[in-house]
């Protein structure tokens, strides 16, 4: 297993946001976590990146623990964590973004095959190499803040919200290159309030209502469920 | 091709001169060259040799304020401990050079003497790091900003009292680090002391922007000034970038003051009035904008210099102070907007 979080508790100072959440990802996996507005999406990926401190509970990544790391230590492990934010440095050009993202890979033989990569996935990017990343529009920071975290070739790419805030075409764009990113091997965690869409693409799902999983399976079948239906998709 | 990068390059920097920056820079430019007319070519010279001083200090303010978000006031002790350091390196030097004129010390004396005052200052930032700011970034860092100040009053407070209690409260001074006849440019005489001060704060302030711009730790620590999350996500590892930073800095303001010994011989509160300049500057060019405080640097030294000339030496605060404030009033985040985040947005 690539990735295992057992019954992870976890919150901010004394306020407990995530309980027993227990979930997992095979390597090649496309998963997605899909749930209401607060629900603790955002804050199960933030603790699995290091960002939030587990309160208690194991996150093991190829069977090794890393719930107790920072941030930059579980990158090194070879999770890319593309949050809602994007986290971007908005005075820095596109190219020096991703340069930024291949951080951790010190051959420049590599780093150079990788931003050939992503701007073979992102032809967009290619055009505004030079422009800050501060003014950009919305999909096209979505699309380096992908861009940045696939840079050091990670073995788990965790995504938080790719179609936040962008319109139904970008939104489309932002899917078809997490596709070809999975048909390429990339293993994809991906949070998302687009249930139907998300649960169309992914091939396992998790519910969280209230910080709690509630529901997990094929995402076919819990496009099914007569639960999720009624809560999401109001049918 | 070639024609249409030329055309480019034109057209950026056409933009740029119509921005409040480019005006800003245009208008300190024209301002010293009238000046100079006027009042004859030490204006220029003043300017030029005082702002690159001043750049050294307000640099690693800059530093501090982007980088680790604290709003330093305690940087003015550093450059103290940089003229401690060159006072007591350069002392011995000088007797020795006395005796010996033949020495290869007449020479790399006074470098010696700027190296020793950058290792102290840099191991001086460590210092405070470790025992005093990393404690208190562990514990909390809600309402981080006044914490921190109130912490580097105290730490200047302290430092302050220590150079009194341990070294005195006289002026410890050399008379100059370069024998020899002053150089005459465009009809002025400057000390050599004055000239070689002025080299080494462009051979530092250029060593400092290829540093920041082109090597991997540079860019890591302006990832770290511009997004702190970011910059954990891609990898850096944040405590070893803010001791790097703090260090930085600090030997910055050292250095400075080892540069200007021949000036300010070394007291106690002899880090005040850099302090406030580096300030002025910090103010002036955006808070954390550690690039744009190079070129502020070079106006708060014109408007000093011009104010001495033309109103009097009483006044040489008064009217930057008064300056800043309308540039708080009118445009609070600085001439030159913000190469990083400040404290401010954060
Ligand atoms: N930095 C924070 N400090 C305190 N509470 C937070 C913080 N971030 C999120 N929360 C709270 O945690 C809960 C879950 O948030 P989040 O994980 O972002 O939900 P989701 O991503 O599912 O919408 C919300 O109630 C939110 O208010
Ligand atoms: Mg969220």
């Amino acid at each position: 297993m690539l990735l295992e979080v057992k019954n992870l508790n976890a919150g901010y100072g004394f306020l407990q946001i995530l309980r027993d959440v227990s979930l997992t990802v095979d390597t090649g996996e496309y998963v997605c976590l899909v749930g209401p507005n607060g629900a603790g999406k955002s804050t199960t990926l933030k603790t699995i990146a290091g960002l939030v401190s587990p309160m208690s509970g194991e996150i093991l990544f190829n069977g090794e623990p890393i719930g107790s790391l920072p941030g930059n230590k579980v990158a090194r492990k070879g999770i890319s964590f593309v949050s809602e934010e994007m986290n971007l440095f908005v005075n820095m050009t596109v190219q020096e973004n991703l340069a930024m993202g291949a951080y951790t890979l010190k051959d420049k033989k590599l780093q150079k095959d990788r931003l050939d990569f992503v701007y073979d996935l992102f032809p967009r990017l290619v055009e505004r190499r030079n422009q800050l990343a501060g003014t950009m529009s919305g999909g096209e920071r979505k699309m380096l803040a992908i861009g940045r975290g696939l840079m050091p070739n990670p073995k788990l790419l965790l995504v938080d919200e790719p179609s936040f805030g962008l319109a139904p075409l970008l939104t489309e764009n932002v899917f078809q290159s997490l596709d070809t990113l999975v048909s390429q091997g990339v293993t994809i965690m991906v949070v998302e309030q687009n249930v139907t869409k998300t649960l169309a693409v992914t091939d396992r799902g998790y519910v969280l209502e209230n910080g709690r999983i509630g529901l997990s399976g094929k995402s076919s079948d819990l496009a099914c469920d007569a639960h999720v239906r009624k809560v999401f998709l109001g049918v | 091709m070639a024609e249409q990068v030329k055309k480019r390059i034109w057209e950026r920097l056409f933009k740029w001169c119509k921005s409040l920056a480019g005006l800003t820079v245009i208008a300190t430019v024209v301002i010293a060259l009238l000046a100079t007319i006027d009042r004859g070519g030490y204006v220029l010279v003043n300017t030029i040799i005082t702002g690159g001083m001043t750049a050294l200090v307000a640099m690693g303010l800059a530093l501090t304020l982007g980088v680790l978000n604290i709003p330093m006031f305690a940087h003015g002790e550093y450059f103290m401990i940089g003229t401690l350091t060159a006072y007591y390196v350069f002392t011995p030097i000088s007797t020795y050079v006395n005796t010996h004129p033949e020495s290869a010390l007449v020479f790399w004396g006074p470098l010696i003497t700027v190296v020793a005052a950058m290792i102290v200052g840099a191991l001086a930032g460590v210092i405070s790091e470790v025992l005093v700011f990393s404690q208190l970034r562990k514990r909390s860092r809600e309402n981080w900003v006044m914490n921190s100040f109130l912490l580097t009053v105290g730490l200047s407070v302290v430092l302050i009292n220590a150079h009194q209690l341990f070294f005195g409260a006289d002026f410890k001074g050399i008379t100059r680090y370069w024998a020899g006849m002053p150089i005459t440019v465009m009809d002025v005489y400057i000390s050599r002391d004055r000239a070689m001060a002025f080299v080494l704060a462009a051979v530092v302030v250029a060593a400092f922007w290829f540093f920041m711009t082109y090597t991997r730790t540079g860019r890591a620590i302006r990832a770290v000034a511009q997004d702190e999350t970011g910059a954990l996500i891609v990898g850096i590892g944040l405590n070893g970038i803010l001791l790097l930073t703090m260090s930085l800095s600090c030997a910055l303001a050292a250095i400075a003051g080892a540069g200007l010994l021949f000036m300010y011989p070394s007291y106690p509160s002899v880090g005040l009035e850099p302090l406030y300049m580096a300030w002025f500057v910090v103010i002036l060019a955006g808070l954390g904008n550690v690039l744009g405080a190079v070129m502020g640097a070079f106006m708060v030294a014109l408007l000093k210099v011009l104010t001495i000339e033309y109103i009097g030496s009483g006044w040489d605060f008064v009217v930057p102070s008064a300056l800043i404030i309308v540039i708080l009033i009118f445009k609070p985040s600085g001439i030159f907007g913000s190469e990083v985040r400040g404290v401010l947005d954060k």
